[in-house]
């Protein structure tokens, strides 16, 4: 049995559906989350995330104005972001390979597909509790290493350059 | 060959671990029946949730009929996306499927190319006649019958837009 003391966290949840807001609130809830902030939009979760920095982040990537890639790219690079490590958990209803990747490029840590589970959401919790992924910073990228496991080992090119042509050399 | 820009990799401290403790390591069982619980407990709602949902379906589809205009037409593709990711909770996976062939139909076809209205009221009708049929097996003929022929629309005006 495991001792998390979940109460100590506190967790923003970003999505425009009110239902699903309140289907993941109440899994956290009764997980013992006490500190849940819900924003409906971007705009809304950047301006609670400068406010209250929470210490994870549940996000859907498909809203009306700024989408959850775009917010997650603002918290990694945005110089006003309070704390660029904070490890965001997507929620999405893609999960084609690309869609994957392009996530994973932005800055996210763990994926949720929906439908949500209750095993998911508590199995990707633990993870970015327990397993933390080195974070890399390139010229054009920073965000969470996509490797999990032999990071410091990788001596290849630099994939994430700007052009496929840098990134050959 | 040195790289052209130096990649820095770097470990943050474990601020979560140190704020949340758990020292097994693995998932709180405890925790995972009491949200399983309330999660029963609120499936008294999800009929109302996915009716509100397919209303915003028909209205959203409304809009785009009357303004087709990029703005009106990512407003259906985010409702269908939206219907296609939760209405398997609501226990309507019917729903999804059909849901999740408008949502490929509206995302695969270029931004220049208008959406067959025709082919949108089928999807859209669909999910009302399941919806109010309350056809949550899986297993429904009819239902797969009808998935599989939008599904074969849903291509034919795919492949037709590559071939030109």
């Amino acid at each position: 049995m495991s001792d998390y003391r979940f109460d100590r966290l506190k967790v923003l949840v970003v999505d425009d559906n009110v239902h699903m807001r309140k289907l993941v609130t109440t899994i956290l809830q009764a997980f013992g989350v006490v500190q849940i902030l819900e924003a409906e939009n971007g705009e809304r979760a950047w301006s609670l995330l400068r406010e209250s920095n929470p210490d994870v982040i549940i996000l859907d990537w498909v809203m009306e104005g700024m989408s959850g890639v775009e917010l997650i790219r603002m918290i990694r690079t945005n110089p006003q972001a309070p704390n660029p490590f904070v490890p965001v958990i997507m929620l999405t209803g893609h999960t084609s390979l690309e869609h994957v990747r392009q996530a994973r490029d932005a800055g996210v840590n763990e994926f949720i597909a929906k439908p949500v589970s209750v095993k998911t959401m508590m199995s990707r919790l633990v993870s970015v509790i327990e397993h933390p992924r080195p974070y890399v910073r390139t010229a054009s990228f920073f965000g969470p290493c996509r490797r999990r496991r032999n990071a410091n080992e990788y001596h290849g090119p630099e994939r994430r350059s700007e052009t496929p042509k840098q990134a050959a050399e | 060959m040195a790289r052209k820009h130096p990649i820095e990799l770097f470990m943050p401290p474990n601020m979560l671990k140190a704020k949340v403790g758990g020292g097994a390591g693995g998932p709180d069982m405890a925790a995972i029946k009491r949200a399983e619980d309330a999660m029963e407990a609120l499936k008294s709602e999800f009929n109302n949730w996915i009716a509100e949902d397919v209303k915003k379906l028909i209205a959203t589809r409304a809009r785009y009929s009357a303004t087709p205009d990029s703005e009106t037409r990512a407003s259906l593709l985010r409702t269908a996306h939206d219907i296609k990711g939760q209405a398997p909770t609501y226990n309507y996976p019917l729903i999804a499927r059909v849901a999740a062939s408008l949502s490929r139909m509206i995302g695969e076809l270029p931004s220049t190319t208008g959406i067959p209205l025709h082919l949108i009221d089928a999807h859209v009708n669909a999910i009302q006649v399941i919806h109010k049929n309350k056809m949550q097996d899986t297993n429904d003929k009819t239902a797969q019958a009808l998935c599989v022929e939008l599904d074969a629309r849903v291509d034919e005006v795919l492949a037709a837009v590559s071939a030109k």
